[in-house]
């Protein structure tokens, strides 16, 4: 596999392979906070494992994820916190994997989002992608299944992706285990900081309801200065998300 | 012990087991009727009489007490002294013998509307009831929510317009939507325009417009229209009705000469090697069903294609943004597709 | 201040939302997918567009086709569950060998040698221990065949095919496809059968999944119809016919079971059910090589020992239940025997007895701990030789002495096949009525699946009893 290194972030300073320690289920004091997201079936609960050393069952087959499974790793003597979120199409609707995943992303905060994509069927994908970029600004993509996508003659042009969503991008194959440490790698570096994203915005909004939510934006704005994720708030109050609501009141975003 | 009769206890079974039928049929058994009979007590004749006349004069018809306690499904003495009440407390009052809603009873008829309507919403949305059972259940609910509930329950389905029969919902402070629209019959023939509201009454005609699979927010195009039957075509099939069911769904005419194409078609009519760009989903699908199959990628402008057709009929994959999805048929008729 | 601020934004939203009217949903996925393609058309290039790939394709035609798609899955699924029940025979044994022959009667030598008081030995050794060593030696064989093999079909990607082929029937009682796999799930075990269940992410069809995944004849009852079917059922037909005509019996009970599951699922989807919401959709994933250790690996921690160790939770005190009835007294009789005696009336009228209804009692933590019961208490109350003394459960090596002490219970074909039919028809076990009270977190939906299975299966006992009865 020669597209395992092609990572998108060139300033990455070299994996220490010495500073890994998987730590299993042991999540006790840690540093940061990693979220685990994806939809269904991109081989998520592959990279949870591949992370952690724990052997979480991960069937062929959607929706097998269901409570948010945890376990830890601990590099360059930081220790990380792993949460698997349920794999879920998207964060917009009602039913209880979404919620459980749009939750923990919004009240959660963690200090870094790794969203897994299967990189054969990348539009698909994006649908969910973007939304948590609006949610956070700490997130990376990770590119798994390359191998399949390799045989599949599906080529993506990792740097231009990188670009175009503002985050970096690692291609992997956590089967194989290749692309994890550059995972690791660039975790670590969103969350000391040294790496700052910019996250694509949703553009092709219709003119109405643009308008409404850069109303509700500003306002949302006015109240809390320096939030990140004001126009998902304005989506979901337009939505008439109760969680949303409730959480305003009692301000939980401050 | 042993020299009990099979027969006899054979006959106690069927007895006891035919008793609870009597009792707990759906519907029509004892227990239901006894509870119905018990509820409807003076608030329910109330209400009903109030959203009566306050659909009565919705509709620009006038009605004397005879009409009204035909409509009334409750026994004559309790309606007259429900209406001896009524006018007492100055919620209707009587002009000549025509009975005429108040302004205070007009607030109160449109509470109990509302209500009403968003109590539909509600089990469209929310819930898995048949449509059928609409409106029955919203009957009932409609005089056991408190106006704070209606505001949460309004709150929670995102304040809509709507109900799923296409009629306005009040606002709380009696603000409604216009529904655009003339009665189908009333069409010309060659007429494009779409369906913007499904009268939900009488029951009969409701149910027979239910079993012809149309659906609201469909594009039509009038075809033939005269004093026996009006076809017209819908979703790339065609629809025979009789005025008098016809009358009960609202078109809004479209002006503008859009094209109403003519290959719009429902996905389940989709066949093996055909492909086609999605155009939409039909209002038919509604709540959890709906956000899913937007989530799955079903979209505007999507490509899609056949990937496995089933051996037993139903549900065939179909090929979108590079997956395999499984849809069932009447799934499948609810997303509009052009085909290629 | 800040309160009215907020509440203002609230307003707001809620103003704003009425303007831009219901299509807001749909507008700002289809805005979503929008800029997914426009992301996607700069960054991906794929030589053969928008098709799978073609070995995918390739089984997808075949295992999905009209002629060989269910002879297939048949064959598949047959074979996974004849590898279980016969593969599972010699651990099975080798294990009952061990615990019960064993290391019981050296558990026993070994209380007496540090002069134990008989009570405590008893309730510990013959009560709590011998039903954990039954439940043990009867369930761990089939589920450690059983699930490594059906974790494998599902990690490859099969088994949504098998939901895929199946739906129609299914939809038919207003159930998902995918119930075809809880259901067969519920072969190995009902309680595992309702964990997997989450797969199906309607809420309505996976209430009925969970439900009516009781009706799926698991491993713990298998035995019992096996040994029931093979004594009675084997006995009234010649004898070159004998292991046919039980091995029938035993399958017409299993298909008898998939008939209620689809009557009971179409009856709750059309009453109590009908206002849950219900969606459908099935993906079928790409098929990917499992990797074989791994899973077997994965099956075994998550499925097998998990279950197993929850049976062993609940049965362990139903050994020192049973064990106390039939050592404690009430006047001259034993709690056991009062018991039987009070209920032997109510038995007869469903043609079973007594002792079979206080054994599906004490027993609801296990199904594997029925038979050994029935016959301990068996031999209690009828006063025959054999046995292994009050309140200690045990089972014979030889089927024929076996059927020897029931027909000295009164047993008749009659009391054989309703003991058949309401192993099928009863109450779910503990593990598997915890599991659904954890799955759907309801008090009410756990006791609708509790009891209606034992309601069913007094019916049916009832009316098959009274037509045998005028009939013969």
């Amino acid at each position: 596999m020669e597209t395992k290194v092609n990572t998108a972030c060139e300033t990455c300073s070299h994996f220490n392979k010495e500073g890994l320690k998987k730590l299993g289920i042991q999540t006790d004091n840690f540093d940061f906070v990693v979220a685990l997201a994806g939809n269904p079936n991109t081989g998520k609960s592959t990279v949870f494992n591949a992370l952690t050393g724990l052997r979480q069952h991960t069937g062929n087959w959607p929706g097998k994820t269901v409570m948010r499974a945890e376990g830890g790793f601990e590099y360059n003597t930081d220790k990380y916190k792993l949460v698997d979120l349920p794999g879920t199409y998207s964060l917009l609707s009602t039913s209880e994997d979404e919620a459980t995943a749009r939750d923990f992303i919004l009240f959660g905060k963690p200090d870094v989002t790794i969203i897994v994509v299967d990189a054969n069927r990348l539009e698909r994908n994006l649908n969910l992608v973007l939304q948590i970029l609006e949610i956070t600004d700490k997130a990376v993509l990770c590119l798994n299944l390359m191998d399949e996508a390799k045989r599949n003659k599906v080529e993506i042009d990792v740097r231009t992706l990188s670009k175009d969503l503002g985050i970096p991008v690692v291609p992997a194959s956590a089967r194989f285990n290749q692309g994890i440490p550059e995972l690791i790698q660039t975790v670590s570096e969103i969350a000391s900081g040294q790496i700052v994203c910019k996250p694509h915005r949703i553009k092709n909004v219709p003119e109405n309801i643009e308008k409404a939510v850069k109303t509700l934006t500003a306002e949302i704005e006015k109240e809390f200065p320096n939030i990140p994720n004001s126009r998902w708030i304005a989506f979901r109050l337009l939505e008439g998300d109760k969680e949303i609501i409730k959480a305003l009141k009692s301000g939980e975003f401050v | 012990m042993n020299n009990y009769n099979p027969i006899s206890a054979l006959v106690i079974f069927f007895i006891i087991v035919g008793l609870l039928y009597v009792f707990f049929r759906p519907v029509k058994g004892w227990f239901w009727l006894l509870k119905k009979n018990f509820r409807s007590n003076e608030k329910v004749i109330i209400e009903d009489v109030l959203k009566q006349l306050y659909h009565f004069e919705y509709s620009e018809n006038k009605v004397d007490m005879k009409t009204l306690v035909q409509v009334l499904d409750f026994n004559n003495g309790r309606i007259v002294e429900a209406i001896k009440k009524m006018t007492i407390n100055d919620l209707i009052y009587f002009e000549s013998d025509i009975l005429k809603l108040t302004e205070k009873g007009r607030d109160y008829a449109l509470r109990i509307v509302r209500v009403h309507r968003l109590w539909e919403r509600y089990l469209a949305d929310k819930t898995g009831f048949h449509k059928n059972e609409w409106h029955d259940r919203a009957e009932s609910m409609e005089h056991k929510l408190s106006h704070d509930d209606a505001e949460e329950l309004s709150a929670q389905l995102g304040n809509p317009k709507f109900d799923p029969h296409g009629d306005p919902i009040p606002t709380r402070t009696g603000k409604m939507a216009q529904v655009n629209g003339v009665e189908l019959p009333r069409l010309a023939v060659g007429a494009v325009g779409r369906i913007t509201h499904i009268e939900d009454e009488p029951d009969i005609i409701y149910k027979q417009i239910l079993a012809e699979n149309i659906h609201i927010g469909s594009l039509l195009k009038v075809i033939e229209n005269n004093s026996t039957r009006i076809v017209f075509r819908s979703e790339g099939e065609e629809f025979k009705l009789a005025p008098i069911v016809a009358a009960n769904l609202t078109v809004a005419v479209i002006e503008k000469e859009i094209v109403i194409e003519d290959n719009i078609a429902r996905l389940s009519s989709l066949t093996e090697h055909e492909t086609a760009k999605i155009i939409g989903i039909s209002r038919e699908s509604r709540g959890e069903s709906r956000r899913r199959l937007l989530d799955l990628g079903f979209v505007k402008g999507s490509t899609v294609s056949i990937d496995l057709v089933n051996p037993l009929g139903q549900p065939n994959a179909y090929l979108i943004k590079g997956t395999s999805i499984a849809l069932r048929n009447d799934q499948a008729a609810k997303i509009l597709i052009k085909k290629d | 201040m800040k309160e009215n601020n907020i509440e203002n934004i609230i307003e707001l939203s809620n103003e704003l939302r009425w303007q831009i009217g219901d299509e807001f949903h749909d507008n700002l996925t289809e805005g979503i997918y929008a800029d997914a393609a426009d992301i996607v058309k700069d960054t991906v290039k794929t030589s053969d567009s928008e098709k799978r790939f073609r070995l995918d394709a390739k089984i997808d035609k075949i295992v999905t086709s009209k002629y060989f798609g269910f002879p297939i899955m048949f064959l598949i699924l047959g074979t996974v569950l004849w590898l279980t029940i016969i593969g599972a025979n010699y651990p099975s044994s080798l294990l009952a060998t061990l615990f019960l022959d064993t290391i019981h009667p050296l558990l026993q030598s070994g209380a007496e040698s540090i002069n134990m008081p008989w009570w405590l030995a008893g309730f510990l050794i013959d009560g709590v221990y011998l039903a954990v060593a039954w439940v043990i030696a009867v369930m761990l064989p089939p589920m450690a065949i059983f699930f490594p093999m059906f974790t494998l079909l599902e990690d490859f990607g099969y088994l949504p095919r098998v939901a895929f082929n199946l739906d129609a029937l299914f939809n038919k009682s207003g159930a998902h496809g995918k119930q075809a796999l809880t259901m067969s799930m519920g072969f190995g075990c009902n309680a595992a059968g309702v964990v997997a269940t989450r797969i199906i992410d309607s809420p309505r069809e996976r209430l009925i999944a969970i439900i009516t995944n009781n009706f799926s004849l698991c491993n713990g009852r298998w035995p019992t119809q096996i040994l029931i079917a093979t004594i009675f059922i084997g006995a009234v037909v010649p004898e070159s016919m004998s292991s046919f005509a039980s091995l029938l019996a035993v399958i017409g009970i299993a298909v008898l079971g998939m008939a209620f599951m689809f009557g009971v699922s179409w009856a709750l989807s059309k009453t109590v059910l009908k206002g849950e919401v219900s969606t459908f959709n099935l993906e079928l994933p790409p098929y990917r090589p499992p990797r074989f250790w791994k899973t077997i690996y994965t099956s075994l921690i998550d499925r097998t020992l998990i279950v197993l160790w929850r049976a062993i939770v609940f049965a362990a005190p139903a050994g020192a239940v049973i064990w106390l009835i039939s050592n404690l007294h009430i006047g001259d009789e034993t709690i056991a025997a009062w018991l039987i005696n009070s209920m032997d009336g109510f038995g007869f009228l469903i043609g079973l007895n007594g002792v079979i209804l206080l054994a599906y009692i004490v027993a609801i933590p296990a199904n594997e701990i029925v038979i050994p019961t029935i016959l301990m208490l068996t031999v209690m109350v009828t006063g025959i030789g054999g046995g292994a003394g009050a309140g200690v459960m045990f089972e014979l090596d030889s089927i024929n002495a076996t059927g020897d002490i029931l027909k000295a219970g009164g047993w008749t074909l009659l009391t054989a096949i309703n003991l058949m039919l309401f192993s099928l028809l009863h109450n779910p076990c503990s593990t598997t009525i915890y599991t659904i009270y954890k799955e759907t977190n309801s008090a009410k939906w756990t006791a609708v699946a509790s009891i209606m299975p034992v309601i069913l299966g007094f019916i049916v006992c009832f009316l098959v009893a009274q037509f045998w009865r005028l009939i013969f």
